[in-house]
């Protein structure tokens, strides 16, 4: 018996792993989130070795000096070298010395003394950071810096990342450094304890150049208790895409500002009436068989007519309200109308295709880097478009990318995790290649147009164009992973026939659980 | 010397015994660490708020909190509802197809048997692309088989649907459980005593006669094997489901299985889960033991 009872077991193990280990002690108040600033790692180290306490400080003293005393900081900053890579690249003084500091970099960097260790970094395939040889090239230049921080990579997909990262969390084996964005490194594990308060990355240079091009990237990035779980990377926002020579087929193009790239919530409609009369088969589909993309879902029933998935404070979700009811219950009336379609067997990927195919009109889920991966396979025009609105402009859905570092407790990892990610964000040469390399575009205003003079500068111009359009980052909100899997639940019920209201209230209540 | 012998016999048994015993020892070992602990931690910790923050006692509490939730008695239901289309069908068939095999040329035979052995060595990942291609609602191939012989007018979301979907992942499992019984059935027949057929022969039993006094009580021992295997494979339902429908649409598909990773890996209620193992695994025992308990009293009648 025992033996025929053996095959369930096995799947019971893994939640006995989880059984396992010590019991979770990491409240939001023990967490290195709410370390005061004298217990942040690198002071804690300088504890115990005061040989080191002068040069893994130096990274943290300037944050810290910063947020107290401003002209201390700077006298700091001036008085430390070591602090080059993250001085203002605008301080003309300091540009003219750029190039005497560069060949002196590197010298400089091997007389820092940077503990040797050894990291692990997860990356999500975000652009070509899922490719090797991009990362290992990047990791190369790095190594060229600090020699001895080995750095290794896991490839993660979006299929299994997610509970690879849960499995690891559980088992203690979690990366020291992970690329993702602050949906899941803020709001879920930043937020559960599990991340490394990133407070001294955050200087007030990088802060005030990342707050110059948008200050949501800044509030995604920190959780509420103040602690940064995230240093972002890069940013886009989230579009639509409609196929435009079906589009001028049907005498459709003509309810898009092309200008804008924007449309009413009404010219949508005039738009599918057009498709359906003009007998294209599927015109839209509303995708909702998991989670996968779901923020084109989310964006085209937000922006119908205003509706909010959060509150300002991001303390609760609201997509229950008035605004909300009245897109859903219009997208089951087009639904039912065969103006668009439903499927719960498809997710965003699945659409992708159909669209890259040209089985369906428009897609959902497009941006930047979803372009340029399907540019070889269309063969038409895909023409990124805003979601339509009834208000005065689309409020898109952000992307933003960056590194958070798992708490491992090993101050040596920690500090090389944070070598490596300024290295490859904050770096004047390297930084504008990392971001390349994502397909989107640079959180700080100094790094400037990317692209200039590049093959895709074209390309992103069109979606440099809908930058202004980012809307509110709710991401953040907790219960967001709640959240995302009651959302796809909740349209395929109401697809499904069930009163959209009920529904609704049904999925913030299962958003908002705890 | 009548002493001695008593005492070297003594010796000697428990020497054996510590052999045997070490002889167990890995297999003892293996079981201890990844059957028996976990299986002592996911019971210990079903009795705890136990998610990725905390760890409290909660007593019954999720044992309470499970018989008062709608979509675990959804997924009960439908994880029964597998089992109950699924054992039989694939035992029923696969019997016809091994009785049918067994007496052609070996390698005819052998043919058959690669061919319904197949959809068990390919990956399930692999299986479960092909079959979502099958299923397509836009260039699938069942629509537009259906279609191109009048069967009907519009394409159908197969997976999409609620009407439809559990009935694809029945069909997806029927096709990936049936290659080991019809390999054991083979087997079972090809063992089945030849002298025993003949003399019923002789003695004028028709071929249904033979089938059910011959060979069915012979492949009994088989067929308990069968059953219990696929029970457990059928309450097991989890990766079809999860690379196919994620539980949808409306829950329609979701088993205890998949509740269970949906509440760890993506509610992270590691607690909850567990008491959804215990009672998955007290089900499944128990229809075991069921099994047998029939199984034996046919034999013995």
């Amino acid at each position: 018996m025992k033996k025929l009872v053996a095959p369930i077991l096995a799947g019971l193990m893994i939640f006995s792993a989880a059984c396992a280990k010590e019991k979770p002690a990491t409240p939001s108040t023990d967490a290195p989130s709410t370390q005061t600033e004298t217990e942040t790692p690198e002071s804690e180290e300088s504890k115990t070795d005061k040989s080191e306490e002068k040069t893994s400080a130096a990274d943290t003293s300037e944050a810290k000096e910063s947020e107290t005393d401003k002209s201390e900081a700077k006298d700091s900053e001036k008085s430390e070298e070591k602090e080059s890579k993250t001085e203002k690249p605008e301080e003309s003084s300091k540009s003219e010395e750029k190039s005497e500091e560069k060949s002196e970099e590197k010298a400089e960097a091997k007389s820092e003394e940077v503990e040797a260790a050894e990291i692990t970094l997860w990356t999500h395939p975000i652009g070509a950071w899922k490719d090797a040889e991009t990362v290992d090239g990047f990791i190369a230049k790095f190594n060229e810096k600090y020699p001895d921080i080995k750095v290794k990579v896991e490839y993660l997909d979006y299929q299994s990342g997610d509970d690879q990262v849960t499995a690891a969390i559980e088992a203690g084996t979690t990366p020291d450094l992970i690329m993702e964005g602050p949906e899941r490194l803020v709001s879920n594990w930043g937020a559960k304890g599990k991340m490394v308060d990133l407070k001294d990355l955050w200087t007030e240079e990088a802060t005030k150049d990342i707050e110059a091009t948008s200050s949501a990237v800044v509030n995604a990035c920190r959780w509420t208790d103040g602690a940064f779980y995230e240093y972002p990377l890069c940013m886009t926002t989230h579009t639509m895409a409609i196929n435009k020579e079906l589009f001028e087929k049907a005498d459709a193009l003509k309810y898009i500002d092309e200008k804008t790239r924007t449309w009413t919530s009404e010219d949508f409609e005039k738009a599918l009436k057009a498709l359906k009369e003009a007998k294209v088969d599927q015109s839209l589909i509303v995708y909702c068989g998991g989670q996968g993309g779901d923020q084109g879902t989310r964006a085209l029933a937000s922006n119908l007519y205003g509706a909010k998935f959060s509150n300002a404070e991001h303390s609760a979700w609201t997509m229950n309200s008035p605004e909300g009811v009245k897109a859903i219950k219009k997208l089951v009336e087009w639904d039912k109308a065969g103006l668009i379609s439903h499927d719960a067997g498809i997710q965003a990927a699945d659409e992708l295709q159909l669209f890259a195919n040209g089985t369906v009109a428009m897609t959902l889920c497009w941006n930047a880097s979803n372009e340029a991966n399907y540019a070889s396979q269309v063969e038409f025009t895909p023409y990124p478009v805003a979601f339509p609105t009834d208000q005065a402009q689309p409020e898109l859905c952000g992307g933003i990318w960056g590194f958070g570092i798992f708490d491992s407790k090993d101050e040596a990892k920690i500090a090389a995790a944070k070598k490596f990610i300024q290295f490859v964000s904050d770096d004047e040469k390297q930084g504008p290649e990392s971001i390349k390399a994502t397909g989107f575009f640079p959180v700080r205003k100094s790094f400037g147009n990317v692209y200039a003079g590049t093959e895709d500068e074209a390309r992103m111009a069109t979606f440099a164009t809908f930058m202004p359009f980012i809307g509110d980052y709710y991401n953040v909100t907790p219960g967001w992973a709640e959240q995302r899997t009651a959302w796809w639940n909740m349209l395929q019920q109401v697809f499904g026939g069930e009163d959209v209201q009920k529904a609704l209230d049904k999925y913030v209540e299962d958003a908002s659980a705890k | 010397m009548s002493q001695s012998r008593p005492l070297q016999s003594r010796v000697l048994r428990r020497r054996e015994t510590v052999t045997s015993y070490l002889f167990l020892l890995p297999s003892l070992l293996l079981f201890i660490t990844f059957v028996l602990a976990p299986m002592c931690l996911a019971l210990v910790t079903s009795f705890f708020n136990h998610t990725m923050q905390s760890f409290e006692f909660v007593g019954f509490a999720n044992y309470r909190e499970l018989f008062t939730d709608p979509i675990f008695l959804r997924s009960l239901r439908n994880t029964a509802v597998i089992v109950v289309v699924a054992v039989p069908t694939v035992t029923a068939f696969s019997l016809w197809v091994a009785s049918a095999i067994y007496q052609m040329h070996p390698v005819s035979r052998s043919f058959f048997r690669i061919v319904f052995y197949l959809p068990v060595v390919t990956g399930t990942v692999a299986v479960t692309v092909v079959w979502k291609w099958i299923f397509n609602q836009y260039y699938g191939l069942l629509n537009s088989s259906l279609k191109s012989v009048g069967a009907i007018d519009q394409n159908i979301s197969w997976l999409g649907d609620a009407r439809y979907a559990l009935a694809c992942i029945i069909l997806i499992l029927f096709t990936t459980s049936i290659g080991q019984p019809i390999v054991l059935y083979v087997a079972g027949l090809g063992n089945v005593d030849r002298s025993l057929i003949e003399a019923a022969e002789v003695d004028g039993a028709t071929r249904s006669q033979v089938f059910w006094k011959i060979k069915w009580p012979s492949l009994l021992p088989t067929t308990i094997y069968i059953l219990v295997i696929t029970t457990i494979n059928s309450f097991q339902c989890f990766a079809l489901i999860q690379l196919l429908t994620s539980g949808g649409p409306n829950y329609s598909t979701s088993t205890v299985m998949y509740y269970i990773y949906y509440q760890v890996f993506k509610l992270y209620r590691y607690g909850y889960a567990n008491a959804m193992g215990v009672i998955l695994a007290i089900i499944i025992a128990l229809f075991s033991a069921l099994q047998f308990k029939l199984a034996r009293s046919a034999d013995a009648a």
